[in-house]
């Protein structure tokens, strides 16, 4: 149940951050300006990257505490 | 992939990371956890790919470059109405293409040429506006202008190999393709922007 939990954590936590860093991305595309791509390098991509890197380590993490449980 | 697909594909992207993220318990089923890895994984990284690809594309511009106070001078340079500006005669005759004239001639052609190119853009911005600005006149290249990139487009054609001022003496285009005498040096093609001089000169009325 807490495994479970710290997943449903880690999801929302990596949604909000790529839900945050495609908008970003998005505003970058409105705007024609040079600090345009400067903002999506600062902003768009560490968003993005943090939100897949967390998924990534939610679904690593996820897997030993659900082999503990089958065994249980 | 054109910026308004691009924007849709984050817009989608971004509402299902949200869907996933307001109902995590989707991700107990297999079909949820499909969803919850292509929204949390394969469209973020596709996007984000895709967006670097199209900034890319949108910094090689002509408008792009000229977007900086100080580049104007240097615009104005390729509307001259004089063939002896060598910026003017490329841009007007279109042997550079209007819409990439600044970066067909300032890029590196070798390898990471592109990419050095963009890193002295984000110098040019960090000098914009952290650093002073210098006059238009002021602004010189950080290397001597290779003849490579001349030669990317000219080498080989008949006008280049067969022009009457490149058969002036024998060792003349030996030494202008090794690189021994560069193409802009005096006497040849030595006024290229001479924004010094442009507000005296009248401009091309055809120009775009």
């Amino acid at each position: 149940m807490k495994a479970t939990r710290g997943i449903e954590t880690r999801l929302r936590r990596a949604s909000v951050l790529i839900a945050a860093g495609l908008l970003a991305q998005v505003l970058t595309f409105l705007i024609k300006h040079p600090l345009a791509f400067v903002a999506f390098l600062a902003v768009g991509c560490p968003l993005v990257a943090g939100g897949t890197v967390l998924f990534l380590l939610g679904l690593v993490s996820s897997v030993p505490e659900k082999s503990d449980a089958a065994g249980a | 992939m054109s910026v308004p697909l691009l924007a849709i594909f984050a817009i989608v992207g971004g509402l299902l990371a949200v869907v996933v993220g307001l109902r995590p318990q989707l991700t107990l089923s297999r079909g949820g956890k499909i969803l919850a890895f292509a929204a949390l994984f394969i469209v973020p990284v596709l996007s984000t790919w895709g967006s670097f690809e199209g900034h890319m594309e949108h910094a090689q511009s002509t408008s792009f470059c000229l977007s900086c106070h100080v580049m104007t001078d240097y615009g104005r340079s390729l509307q001259v109405d004089d063939p002896s500006y060598l910026a003017a005669r490329h841009f007007q005759n279109n042997r550079v293409p209007s819409d990439r004239a600044c970066y067909t001639c300032h890029t590196d052609y070798a390898m990471f040429g592109g990419l050095k190119a963009k890193i002295r853009g984000l110098n040019h911005l960090r000098i914009q506006y952290l650093g002073k600005v210098p006059k238009p006149e002021d602004i010189k290249l950080y290397t001597p202008y290779n003849n490579r990139e001349c030669l990317h487009c000219h080498l080989g054609a008949r006008r280049f190999e067969e022009s009457s001022a490149h058969q002036k003496r024998p060792e003349l285009l030996p030494d202008v393709k090794s690189g021994k005498l560069s193409c802009l040096s005096s006497g040849c093609h030595d006024i290229v922007h001479d924004v010094e001089t442009i507000k005296d000169v009248p401009l091309w009325k055809g120009a775009r």
